[in-house]
């Protein structure tokens, strides 16, 4: 599962402040293109909190602070030259809660195209869109009401939109912040399907506190605990024979 | 004894009795470990609203009837025998008899209540002394039949509290006392004036004339489509012109530009403005903006630029409005879940297009509530209009013209010398009529608005 | 787990190359776009403080020179024009009215038309001149047997024209006497009624009509808003009367004021004959007016009462009538007061009402009862400011300092109330 090519995304010596309050100590991780990585561990670990770092979503959080190095295909982008706007478009994100906009299914997933200025017509505009809403696994059963509203949809259906919708700015990264913690199992189900389709195409980190999630998702696993990262590794590795005593305890229950 | 005088001795007794009820309500608890329903002080209380009541009850009737039975009183003795017949000459003798009674009046105008007088004075001694007996009688016996209940027994503590619970009610009841008194007092004088106007000329015509009514055809100078359309352009059009933007755009820069601190003292600003009174808008208006609007007219060489525009009384108006259009917008754009924000900042969004593209169009119904109470509110704003506003009702589409508003015209119909019975005056209620039912429904609309839009994000 | 094919009609795309001229030419398009925004909307909250503070400039401007008047020193010999009283009279609650009886208004006259012939004379002085002067002598009764000079107020056009806005005549007489002119501070204007004469105005009048009407507004709104709020918020069974009363509040919440003052005019004067133009009726129709706010606020603070401290009395064995008067009472207090002193503010500023119901009247003796005729600050300054003379701009303003002034410190005391007392469950 491993590979050697550079890593996308490599974030070292991360800390993070909220105000004189430490969320994140010294961490450092890799991305990989190819591969889904999972970021576990118990509530208020930090694991949001990182993840939110990627793209910078801290930046909204009045009094949030980072320190250390973030850099994506080797651009620092902490750095004053790296512009907030491409960043997020380049790693998309999506959120614990079907977030959809109030707006129609089809102008949902064209928000990102047109506020980047992505589609050349209406009709490249409406083939990004089918394009995006098939690799979410939409298309199917949205293609024939694509003017109603997002929000009409059942959750899992929403949830899918979102990621079509950040599909749809043909990111290279996609965060997934705890993507099915409002879903049922089979709408669980259809989303963790979704993932593997996706992986390879787009690298993926996902947050998840469901430990089997992350051994049926990802191939590499980082598990956080009180906002440090206690270990990092392949997903095999992690679960089975895991190197550190706190993970162990972890992933056979003992806390969380 | 003086009125005052009379309702402290009752007090007095009220006190009495809840000493007295309170001790005895110790007394049979002394000693015994046993548990009652009441405290003593619930028996005092008891005693005290037996007291109370009904000697107040008796009184506050008796102030209506009272006056009645004293003059009654004086028409059975022997000096009335002279009182012209029925009438408002005699009417004017009594009033007058009562007033040198009461020692308020500066000599008699007509000799026959000078007559009288004494007479007057003599009945309502009588009465008077009848009126405290009467009192201080119920005032005793409710007190002493609230002592003698005074038992271990007794839930005293039920009692208070169930009038306790009247009192509540009631006062709640005043609210709807207050809407049927509006509702009855327009209606009731609207229908006299439909009387005289025909309510097809008064709601269609088109000519505003007050001045000089015909009294054989006072439909053709009460015509109020030039006051509905005035209070229309200068409350929805061009106050909102005003309003809707700046105070949009305050909030929005407020809620998602501003930081903490600017905010902090930057809000409670934008509530002074809406705390400053109508009246120093108004003066505001007609001192300082009307000369100013006129000159720019004149400048721009706008042929009937009037001191008295259309256009000075809206922007003021739409000056005070800016706070409460800023406040609602504020409320929609909280009410927005952050999450539509995140969801798209995370795409790549500015926030400028995040607001324009997600954030208002999702707040909109909030916002189109909010706009609505405006207009409800600017439509129903006096101060300003009466002061800065033109008494000369004109169908104008010029800003720079004179326009009269409902309101307006409510204030110069009421406060001429005319008597109250004319077709002016009663002009002003049907206008005020208007303006209610008006107001009303943009008020219902837009709460029902707000509402659905809140309870869509809940 | 088989997905679905891509459709066949898309082509490969190419990943988005950030980096290309167009691309980056668009984004600083939409940076720029945002700055704009965000200038637009920093523009809107500062034009709208810009308003505020152009209006109190203006009022302040105008309005400072309306507490202070202009004084003329006036030699004046009150034994030589005969102005006999004796001293013990003086001192008496009658010696106003000696003073008059004896000629002091006269005697003023003359001696400003010996003093200054040239400029008009007795002209040059305010119609209350002479009050100053007898002021002056009831302090000291040897000025009724010496020469003197007293400071007198000077007549309306001089004062404008010393201020700065006279007519060519005036500012002449101005600048003959020039020497014998100072400024000073206007108690009168604190201590007197409505006056024609523009020097001789005062607020006092309006004000205690305003604290009269107020304080019947109080005395009835606060209660019986209370009292609803409580009935309202905690026992009052959900059917069609609640539903009632409720859309009831909330629309006389929303109802313009005029209409109150109409009710007043057709309820209070037409049917219960009340007497015209009194604070009575006046606090009646503002209480109606602002009961409904004090509900709204009562029941938002009711309402901010943590339901656990309820059930934690209801525990105890707690009357329903003792949960509400001594838990929830007392914590939902300072929400209610704040939102009372609010809506009491707004009563106060609040002039359509009150000419509706006849307080617009010329009243030149402040109210003693609350049945005598009166007006009210806010009213005060609606009349003034259609008055012709010069003089009152400056009166008007100076009114509206005055009532800015309490607006503020009464909410300035919500604020206070609203910070210290407010506790978050």
């Amino acid at each position: 599962m491993t590979s050697n090519s550079a890593p996308k995304m490599t974030a070292s010596r991360v800390n993070v402040f909220y105000g004189d309050k430490q969320a994140i100590r010294d961490v450092s991780i890799d991305v990989r293109q190819e591969d889904v990585t999972a970021f576990i561990g118990p509530s208020g670990c930090g694991k949001s909190t990182f993840l939110r770092t990627l793209n910078r979503m801290n930046d909204t959080i009045a009094g949030a602070r980072v320190e250390g190095d973030i850099r994506l295909d080797g651009e620092d982008i902490y750095a004053r030259a790296m512009d907030v706007v491409q960043l997020r478009a380049r790693v998309g994100m999506v959120f614990q809660k079907p977030n959809p906009f109030p707006k129609s299914i089809f102008e949902n997933v064209a928000y990102g195209p047109r506020i980047h200025g992505l589609a050349r017509s209406k009709a490249d505009l409406a083939q990004i869109v089918e394009r995006s809403l098939v690799r979410a696994g939409l298309w199917g059963e949205v293609k024939d009401r694509l003017h109603d509203s997002g929000t009409a949809l059942s959750g899992g259906q929403q949830q899918r939109l979102c990621i079509a919708r950040a599909i749809a700015v043909d990111p290279e990264v996609i965060l997934m912040d705890e993507p099915c913690s409002a879903l049922d199992p089979i709408a669980t189900a259809r989303i963790e399907e979704l993932i593997h389709e996706l992986r390879g195409r787009y690298a993926i980190v996902i947050v998840t506190h469901n430990m089997q999630q992350a051994a049926r998702v990802s191939q590499r696993t980082a598990f956080f605990h009180l906002g440090q990262l206690v270990e990092y590794g392949d997903t095999s590795d992690i679960f089975t024979n895991p190197r550190e005593e706190r993970t162990k305890d972890y992933i056979t229950g003992r806390y969380g | 004894m003086s009125p005052l005088a009379l309702v402290f001795l009752i007090a007095a007794l009220a006190l009495i009795g809840w000493v007295t009820a309170r001790a005895r309500a110790l007394r049979f608890r002394a000693g015994t470990t046993q548990r009652f329903s009441s405290l003593p002080q619930h028996h005092g209380w008891f005693v005290v609203l037996c007291t109370l009541l009904p000697p107040l009850l008796f009184l506050a009737v008796w102030h209506f009837t009272s006056p009645a039975l004293v003059t009654d009183a004086v028409l059975a003795t022997p000096a009335s025998a002279q009182l012209p017949p029925p009438g408002f000459d005699r009417a004017a003798v009594l009033s007058e008899a009562r007033r040198l009674a009461e020692g308020s009046g500066y000599g008699a105008f007509h000799p026959l209540s000078e007559v009288l007088a004494p007479a007057y004075a003599a009945a309502q001694a009588r009465f008077d002394w009848i009126a405290t007996a009467a009192a201080l009688l119920l005032a005793f016996a409710g007190g002493a039949f609230a002592f003698l209940q005074v038992r271990p027994a007794f839930s005293a503590r039920t009692q208070v509290e169930r009038v306790i619970m009247g009192l509540l009610l009631g006062a709640s009841l005043i609210a709807i006392l207050t809407t049927i008194g509006i509702v009855a007092s327009l209606l009731f004088e609207s229908a006299r004036f439909f009387r005289i106007v025909p309510i097809g000329d008064f709601l269609l015509g088109t000519h505003w004339s007050p001045q000089v009514i015909d009294a054989r055809d006072p439909g053709a100078s009460l015509g109020a489509v030039p006051l509905f359309w005035g209070t229309f352009f200068i409350g929805a059009i061009i106050a909102m012109a005003v309003a809707i933007p700046l105070g949009l755009l305050s909030a929005i820069y407020l809620t998602q530009y501003a930081r903490h601190t600017t905010r902090r003292w930057m809000k409670p600003m934008l509530e002074i403005l809406a705390g400053v009174p109508t009246v120093v808008y108004g003066y505001f208006a007609a001192l300082t903006v009307a000369p100013a609007v006129r000159d720019l007219g004149v400048a721009i060489g706008v042929r009937w630029a009037s001191s008295e525009s259309a256009l000075a009384a809206g922007v003021v108006m739409g000056v005070m409005i800016i706070p409460f259009v800023s406040s609602m917008a504020d409320d929609s754009l909280s009410a927005v879940p952050d999450s539509m924000r995140d969801g798209s900042l995370a795409m790549g969004a500015t926030p400028s297009e995040t607001i324009k593209k997600v954030l208002v169009p999702a707040a909109l119904p909030g916002v189109v509530g909010g706009v609505l109470l405006a207009v409800s509110r600017a439509i129903g704003e006096t101060m300003i209009v009466v002061m800065a506003a033109s008494g000369v009702a004109t169908l104008t589409l010029n800003p720079f013209a004179s326009t009269t508003t409902v309101t307006k015209q409510i204030v110069d119909l009421l406060t001429g010398e005319a008597e109250f019975d004319s077709a002016k005056t009663l002009a002003a209620f049907a206008l005020g009529l208007t303006l209610f039912v008006i107001t009303l429904l943009l008020n219902v609309v837009a709460l029902i608005v707000v509402r659905r839009y809140r309870e869509s994000y809940e | 787990m088989n997905s679905a094919p891509p459709s066949p009609a898309a082509p490969v795309r190419t990943p988005t190359d950030w980096q290309s001229p167009a691309m980056q030419r668009r984004i600083r398009h939409r940076y720029a776009a945002e700055r704009r925004f965000r200038w637009l909307g920093l523009g809107a909250v500062s034009l709208s403080a810009a308003f505020l503070v152009f209006l109190l400039a203006t009022m302040i401007g105008q309005g400072a020179n309306g507490f202070l008047e202009t004084r003329i020193a006036l030699p004046i010999d009150l034994r030589a024009a005969k102005v006999d009283v004796p001293p013990a009279r003086l001192a008496g609650p009658g010696g106003d009215l000696a003073l008059a009886g004896a000629g002091l208004e006269g005697a003023v006259d003359a001696a400003a038309n010996a003093a200054f012939p040239q400029q008009g004379g007795a002209a040059v002085l305010s119609d209350g001149a002479w009050l100053r002067v007898r002021d002056a002598v009831k302090r000291d009764p040897s000025l009724l047997s010496r020469p003197a000079t007293i400071d007198v107020p000077v007549a309306t056009d001089i004062d404008v024209a010393l201020k700065g806005d006279g007519t060519p005549e005036s500012e002449a007489i101005v600048s003959a006497l020039r020497p014998r002119l100072s400024k000073g501070l206007n108690l009168s204007f604190f201590s007197g009624a409505d006056a024609t004469d523009p020097t001789r105005a005062g607020i006092w009048g309006a004000l205690k009509g305003s604290l009269f009407t107020m304080l019947v507004t109080l005395a009835l709104a606060f209660p019986v808003g209370v009292l609803s709020a409580l009935y309202l918020e905690e026992y009052a069974p959900r059917n069609r009367w609640t539903d009632l009363i409720e859309v009831s509040i909330n629309n006389l919440a929303a109802v313009p004021s005029i209409i109150f003052g109409l009710l007043g005019l057709a309820v209070f004067l037409n049917t219960f004959h009340m007497p015209r133009s009194a604070a009575l009726v006046g606090g009646l129709t503002l209480a109606l007016m602002t009961m409904p706010v004090i509900v709204i606020a009562g029941r938002n603070a009711i309402k901010g009462v943590p339901p656990s401290i309820r059930d934690a009395a209801r525990g105890l064995g707690a009357s329903p009538i003792q949960v509400v008067f001594h838990h929830v009472l007392p914590l939902a207090l300072p929400g209610i007061l704040t939102g009372t002193i609010i809506g009491m503010a707004r009563a106060l500023g609040e002039t359509a009402p009150l000419l509706m119901i006849g307080m617009r009247a010329f009243i030149a003796a402040p109210p003693d009862k609350l049945t005598d005729p009166a007006t009210a600050l806010p009213v005060q300054i609606f009349l003034w400011s259609d008055e012709v003379a010069k003089g009152f701009v400056e009166k008007t303003s100076a009114a509206i300092i005055v009532l800015l002034a309490f607006l503020l410190a009464m909410n300035g005391i919500a604020i206070y109330l609203r910070n210290r007392f407010e506790t978050r469950w």
